[in-house]
């Protein structure tokens, strides 16, 4: 995945909606995404995060999630794996003010990702441009993974 | 009722792990998390001012303090039998290279419901200092065994 990721968030930065363009309600465009398990431990080990349920399948599968899952925060990852390089989200300057998730079930390794997401309001506050997007991650079989709502910072 | 559930009392806390945040944490972070917004690794750009806000240098991104609240709480969880149903969390201020920061949670309300056990825990990013950089709140479930 990241093989083929653009890192440098600036050269689509035109292409970008910025905070006059969202319509709260409009979806985002969005792509699926197969989660790999050398994503998922990449992501434990950048936060210390060496918990067998996420290494060791012998272990895993001895649990009640009889198999290797990925920690509830691997959202973290997959919203800028299930998203294209114009989404709003990577504009230089977007500044995370806050977020809330619900968990349903694991993600697994092998899954197969998809989100769907949206603006669901923005409004002016302090001085500053704010918008509150939500998003929904689901596995191959329609089941919700988790949900979750975030405020952002918008660059002026 | 869950066993687990019923050993549980309001006060009680739940510390996590300490992290050190270096430029290198912070590298890793945006490879991991695929969010390679400049905030994170460009110096440059962080010498701008945002609205009223000047950082003065790269910042940790917010949701690594999330990734540690979360670290902490399935930690303490999975053994128990519980489940990481939800976390929210606010930014109070931006972590640097060179801080260290932990997270703690303390059981707020425990609830039973028609079909399962509750815990709400208020959640706390201190920095070495002492200060808070994130709060929020997070729900377990403790279902019936």
């Amino acid at each position: 995945m990241s093989e083929s990721f653009e890192t440098d968030f600036w050269k689509d930065e035109e292409r970008r909606k910025v905070w006059d363009d969202i319509v709260p309600g409009e979806p985002r465009k969005t792509i699926p995404y197969t989660l790999t398990l050398e994503a998922i431990q990449k992501y434990c080990r950048a936060v210390g995060d060496t918990h067998p349920l996420y290494f060791d399948e012998a272990y895993a599968r001895t649990t009640p999630w009889q198999g290797l899952i990925a920690p509830p925060s691997i959202h973290i990852l997959l919203m800028f794996s299930c998203t294209p390089a114009d989404d709003w989200m990577r504009s230089p300057g977007t500044i995370n003010a806050g977020q809330s998730w619900s968990y349903n079930i694991p993600a697994r390794p092998g899954d197969t990702i998809t989100l769907q997401a949206r603006a669901l309001d923005k409004f002016i506050k302090r001085d500053r441009l704010f918008v509150i997007h939500d998003n929904v991650f689901f596995n191959q079989n329609a089941q919700v993974i988790c949900s979750g709502r975030g405020w952002t910072i918008r660059p002026v | 009722m869950n066993k687990a559930y019923e050993a549980l009392k309001q006060g009680d806390t739940v510390e996590g792990p300490k992290f050190q945040v270096s430029r290198e944490t912070i590298r890793e972070f945006c490879e991991a998390s695929l969010d390679f917004n400049p905030l994170h690794w460009d110096d440059g750009y962080m010498k701008g001012n945002f609205g009223k806000t000047k950082f003065d240098g790269i910042i940790m991104h917010g949701m690594t303090n999330f990734g540690l609240i979360t670290r902490m709480l399935t930690d303490w969880l999975y053994p128990i039998g519980g489940i990481h149903r939800r976390l929210e969390t606010r930014w109070k201020m931006p972590v640097k290279p060179g801080d260290t920061i932990q997270p703690t949670a303390r059981i707020a309300i425990k609830r039973e419901t028609k079909r399962s056990c509750w815990v709400s825990l208020d959640i706390v990013v201190r920095n070495q200092r002492g200060e808070s950089v994130a709060i929020g709140e997070a729900m377990a479930e403790f279902p019936p065994v």
